[in-house]
């Protein structure tokens, strides 16, 4: 008996040692930000999908254990993965009429990576997630390649089905743009330039909600599921910038 | 309810219809035709041309009621490879006759308790996968590449006669009335139904399943935020992503593929249990065990290659009058009559 709890605890210990270490101290622009600090692992949770056939478009959701971690305020988050010819995702900057973490958007993989994420929270703590996703090759889907199309910018967004003061507020928001990386090249041979949407900001009656930075390994027509802090009401005003210079609008009102 | 839900619980609940319809009316391609050319009884595979017509016209119909955009699914995508579809096609089609049952027959042999459908199923799908994403993918993903033919307007039927200048409406309905039209009549010339109408109106409705997979992920919980597939009942792919998901499932989503597989696993078990056929079956023979891991993994590779199976081609594919399905269901059809005339004919 004695021996078998050895050996288990045993199995455990590769763990144990490597709480706090993960792929950041690995990645040049994720040590930077975290300069001394070690983060927290374990408090962020990262779900993605554990196998996926479809690198051009996965669903990454980042969030915080609302009943665990009800008064920890995220200021900032830094989305990166380790197998992407750039390690960067998105950053995000929360406002103060942001609601808890609780974000999703899609994302392009190269290859079977790990993907992770760095918050900052309000007290200048570093929190940590990290998961593996296996990219197989695209299954029987030929990918549907975006081009700059009619539809070029259009922007939307949907507010909650169903307002409640005392829940934040899911807002989901879309727009269309292929998020060129620069690193194709048309049937002529010829570079592709690189043209993505930089940025998002998000406001409610002037307060920020938040400012998100893009990078190309965000998937075509860039999605983001955020929230908006409970008990607020008013006109939300989105704004997305993209490289060309273009800019989209669009609002709505909460409820 | 979320769309993603919505896909999951309606793939369920399609799935658990088919598996009752096919059950009770033992839906069966392989054995429609193996019945027609070993003892010329047609009336399996008058069922089955039955059920491909109602599930052309009924397609058809929401196509031009606006609910479903036929172009956006898989069978009419603007590039395929002309050799890999038919080629697939005819192992497919070598395999069934092989296996005596496609996938979907599997399912439904399985829920009865046959558990040489099992051995089917898993090769089957582990097969599939491979010719995906596993080891024989960069030679699929080689050779399609190098045999793809693309097209400016979707391949199908109905986006030709439009893009002649026939109004979408006509362009639809034409093809479809005829097609299905002439289906009906023969169906019901062969297959002599008048003695067994509930078998009539059974089969019909496997047509409609095919047209309810459509109109759920094309209409029902179609979410502009998150496009997903445009699909219909397929046993191939599926068939492999349950298998992943059994073995992954805490990293994994249920998809509509894998419920419909559920479903018709459910479906058939229950009809069957409620009809009295319930019954443990193994193998007899080794030379069976060979026949069903050999007619399985052709199922599986093949109905990669061929972007579906005898129901994912032949009835989802076809409802949508995809080029691509007419070359898919060619090959099932030439690589079926394989096994029974030619030199690589099978044994009995």
């Amino acid at each position: 008996m004695m021996l078998r709890l050895l050996f288990i605890a045993a199995l455990c210990l590769p763990t144990l040692v490597q709480a706090g270490s993960g792929p950041w101290e690995r990645i040049d622009p994720a040590r930077e930000l975290l300069g001394e600090s070690k983060p927290e692992v374990g408090v962020l949770a990262l779900d993605l999908p554990a196998v996926t056939q479809d690198g051009s478009s996965v669903t990454l959701k980042v969030s915080l254990d609302r009943r665990r971690h009800s008064d920890t305020v995220i200021e900032a988050l830094y989305l990166f993965t380790t197998g992407n010819p750039a390690p960067e995702l998105a950053e995000f900057q929360f406002g103060p009429a942001a609601g808890p973490l609780d974000l999703e958007t899609r994302i392009r993989l190269d290859r079977s990576q790990q993907v992770f994420a760095l918050a900052r929270t309000a007290d200048d703590r570093w929190l940590a997630g990290v998961r593996d996703v296996r990219v197989t090759v695209s299954g029987c889907l030929v990918e549907g390649t975006g081009s700059l199309d009619d539809d070029f910018m259009l922007a939307r967004v949907r507010g909650p089905s169903r307002f409640r003061a005392d829940r934040p507020s899911e807002i989901r928001a879309m727009i269309r743009h292929p998020m060129e990386t620069g690193f194709r090249e048309d049937p002529q041979g010829q570079a592709i330039p690189r043209r993505i949407v930089k940025q998002l900001d998000v406001s409610l009656e002037g307060e920020q909600v938040l400012h998100a930075r893009f990078h190309p390994a965000i998937a075509a027509h860039p999605y983001l599921r955020f929230h908006v802090a409970a008990g607020l009401e008013g006109d939300l005003e989105l704004e997305w910038r993209e490289s060309g210079g273009e800019k989209a609008e669009s609002q709505i009102s909460i409820p | 309810m979320s769309a993603q839900a919505m896909v999951m619980w309606g793939g369920l609940a399609l799935g658990v219809v088919f598996g009752v319809l096919a059950q009770a009316t033992a839906f069966c391609l392989t054995g429609g035709l193996r019945e027609w050319w070993s003892k010329g009884q047609m009336r399996r595979i008058g069922g089955f041309a039955l059920a491909l017509a109602v599930a052309i016209l009924a397609t058809q119909i929401l196509a031009v009621a606006g609910l479903v955009e036929p172009a956006r699914s898989l069978y009419l995508q603007a590039s395929f490879s002309w050799l890999l579809v038919p080629l697939g096609g005819v192992l497919f089609g070598y395999g069934m006759m092989l296996a005596r049952g496609c996938g979907a027959r599997a399912l439904v042999l399985l829920g009865e308790g046959n558990l040489r459908s099992l051995v089917v199923l898993l090769c089957l799908g582990i097969a599939a996968h491979a010719a995906m994403g596993g080891v024989l993918a960069p030679v699929r993903v080689a050779v399609a590449e190098a045999t793809t033919i693309s097209f400016g307007t979707p391949p199908g039927l109905a986006e030709w006669l439009s893009s002649v200048g026939l109004a979408e409406t006509l362009a639809r309905l034409i093809p479809a009335l005829l097609l299905g039209g002439l289906l009906i009549l023969i169906a019901l010339r062969i297959a002599d139904f008048h003695r067994a109408r509930a078998e009539l109106i059974a089969v019909a409705a496997i047509g409609l399943v095919i047209a309810g997979g459509w109109f759920l992920t094309g209409h029902l919980a179609a979410d502009d935020f998150d496009p997903a597939p445009l699909q219909s009942l397929s046993f191939v792919a599926p068939v492999g992503d349950a298998i992943q998901y059994l073995m992954l499932a805490t990293g994994m989503r249920v998809d509509f593929g894998v419920a419909v597989v559920a479903g018709v696993l459910a479906g058939a078990f229950l009809a069957a249990l409620l009809r009295g056929r319930l019954e443990l079956r193994g193998f007899e023979k080794p030379g069976q065990l060979v026949r069903a891991m050999l007619g399985g993994v052709l199922m599986g590779v093949g109905g990669v290659l061929a972007l579906g199976c005898s129901i994912g081609q032949g009835l989802s594919g076809l409802s949508t009058l995809a080029l691509s399905s007419f070359l898919a269901a060619a090959g099932i059809l030439l690589g079926a009559r394989l096994t029974v005339h030619g030199p690589i004919k099978l044994a009995d």
